[in-house]
Formats: structure tokens, sequence, C-alpha cells
């Protein structure tokens, strides 16, 4: 009797513990996503590497409860996923995953007509490391410190490589502009 | 207007407030947007886009699967263990009864030196008692003895005899 009341405390507490770890990691899977597919550049490449880390956070489930912040540090343990398989695949291949990211063909280019896809793939054409700021910044809106944490990186060293990412995208807009006032003058 | 443009200005030097940003977001994400600020409206439009995307598939851990699986696997995995135990023990067991030793009353004696000489003292008490028993046939003997040198007369005879019957044919 009392094994059977044991059995079922113990389903109950693997249920609890799923489900705190639902809510622990899983919520952020989307997050996790966006950031994975911004240093991998493929959504396919980006899903499994999530898939990975879940799996690999499960097992070490017991560690996050000594985490402050859970966000940060699956974001963290994300990043360095991603930056770990690009390593691997530039030993294997040879031909590194950063540089497999083609610039978009002219008849591609045409397709793009819209400057929100052109902003989208010059965003994806900065260093890994200035994309990933200043999506974490401007898509998930994060603060400089958990970015800092997130990177490796001090506070200050996120500020300029923020700044530069935005930089860098504004002068490609105001380039952009300029070719289609010339278009249109021509 | 000339706030916006001071807080560009800000927003593209990496020194704005995060609420700042959201301001920002806020303003381009209306219908007045000032005519110079128009380009950008694609770029805070992207960020607004891209917040949007979601994993392929959802990222799951089936837990309760998981612990089915375990389920079936515990009690298969414990009577195998149970199976091999018994088999161990089986296999310990049969070289152990080919081992040498005796029972005497009822005890297990391993000191084949002892067993040797128990042995050896209750055979002769064995042959002592069958020389006792035997005693009364002693007296047979004597017996034979001394009928024989009148089974020999007999013998003697009837050899004799035959021999007689030959002669008379």
């Amino acid at each position: 009797m009392s094994d059977v009341r044991y059995s079922t405390f113990l389903r109950h507490y693997k249920c609890m513990e799923s489900t705190q770890f639902n809510t622990q990691i899983l919520n952020h899977s989307d997050k996790l996503f966006r950031l994975a597919k911004s240093i991998l550049r493929n959504a396919d490449a980006a899903q499994d590497a999530v898939q990975e880390l879940i799996m690999k956070l499960w097992e070490k489930r017991s560690i996050l409860d000594e985490v402050e912040n859970i966000q940060a540090f699956t974001m963290r343990s994300m990043r360095n996923l991603c930056l770990d398989t690009i390593r691997k695949n530039r030993d294997e291949d040879e031909l590194p995953v950063e540089f497999e990211y083609v610039e978009p063909n002219p008849y591609q280019q045409t397709e793009q007509k819209d400057l929100a896809s052109k902003i989208r793939s010059m965003i994806d054409n900065l260093p890994e490391l200035q994309r990933t700021i200043i999506r974490m910044r401007d898509v998930e809106e994060m603060d400089i410190s958990e970015i800092a944490y997130i990177t490796l990186l001090t506070e200050n060293a996120v500020s300029v490589n923020l700044s530069r990412a935005r930089q860098k995208i504004r002068d490609q807009i105001l380039n952009e502009q300029k070719k289609v006032e010339e278009t249109v003058w021509k | 207007m000339e706030m916006m443009n001071e807080l560009l200005e800000k927003y593209f030097r990496g020194e704005t407030s995060l609420i700042e940003e959201k301001e920002l977001k806020q303003y381009f994400s209306t219908a007045n947007v000032a005519p110079e600020h128009e380009i950008y409206r694609s770029l805070f439009e992207v960020f607004e886009l891209e917040l949007k995307e979601t994993a392929i598939s959802p990222v799951i851990i089936d837990l309760s699967k998981k612990s089915k699986i375990r389920r079936i696997w515990v009690p298969a995995f414990a009577l195998t263990g149970i199976a091999a135990i018994l088999i161990l023990l089986l296999w310990v067991q049969i070289p152990a009864s080919t081992e040498n030793y005796a029972v005497i009353r009822g005890n297990r004696i391993d000191n084949t030196e002892y067993v040797q000489q128990y042995t050896v003292k209750k055979l002769n008490k064995v042959n002592r008692i069958l020389a006792r028993s035997m005693e009364p046939m002693k007296s047979f003997n004597n017996v034979r003895k001394n009928i024989e040198p009148l089974q020999n007369l007999l013998d003697r005879r009837k050899i004799n005899d035959e021999q007689n019957k030959l002669q008379f044919k």
C-alpha cells in the first residue's frame, strides 16, 4: 500500500519537475531559437541547436535551481553551443558556416524589393557579435548588463559593439536610399 | 520633431535607454513620422517583425513518454537480473556437490584423513564381528578334515569297481 502511495508521489513529483522545467526553459524557446538563427543564419540548424540545448539543460536541471537569471543563463548557453557548432563545422568542412552565407543574387535582390527584407540581410551580414548584440537589444529588449553576461563582454564593450552595429546599418540604409534616388533620377 | 531627431542620433550612438528605445518604436509605428525619418521606419518594423518569429516546431520535452519507457524497462531489467542471479547460483552449486566430503551421524566432515581413519576403524570392527560370527564354522572344518580319509577310501573303491567291470567286459 505504501509502495503504491510512494510511486504515485514520485509520478506527481516528476510531473511537477517537468512542468517547472517547461515554464523555466521552454518559455524561452522562441527567444533561444531567434538567437540561434541569428548566429547560425539557418532556421533548421537553429532548431536542432535549440533541441540539443534543451535536452542538455534537462539532464542538468538540478543546476538550474541555483541559477539566478535563467533567461540570461540559457541564452549564454545557447550562444556558446552555436559558436561551438560553427567551430566544429569549420574544423570538419574547412568551409565555415559564417562564410556559407551568400549575399542575395541580383534575382533575389529584385525579389527583396522592400527595404525591410534588405535590412534583415544587412543585419545578417554583420559580424556575429554585432548582429547578436543588436538583435538582443532591439528585438529582445534586453538590458546591457544581461547582454554583457551572455556575450562574456564588459558592458562598455557591449555598448561600443551596439553603436557600431547600428551605425553600420544606418550607413547602409542611407546608401540604399541614395541608390533608389539615383535610379529615380535616371 | 526636434526631440525625435535627437533621440535618433542618441540611438545610433548606442546611448539610448530601453524606455527611450520603446518611445522610438512607438513613434515609428504611428502614421505621423517626419518625412526625413521615414527611411528608418523599416528598421524598427524589422525589429517588431523578428520578435514574432517562433521556433519552427514547438520544442517540447515529453516526459510522460519517457517515464512510460522507463516503466517498461525497469521490470525488464529486474527480471533479467533475477534470472542472471538464479543461473549464477545454479552454476556455483553444481561444482559444490562434486566436492569430497562425508556425513558422519548427520555431520558433514571435510577432513579426509579423519574420514579414512574412521572408515578403517569401522571396517576393522566389521571384520571382528564377522570373525566372531564365523567361529562356529570352524567345527564344520574339523568334521570335513576328519571325513576326508573316508571320502578317499570311498572314491578308491568306486574306481576299483569300475576297473573290475571293465575287466569282465
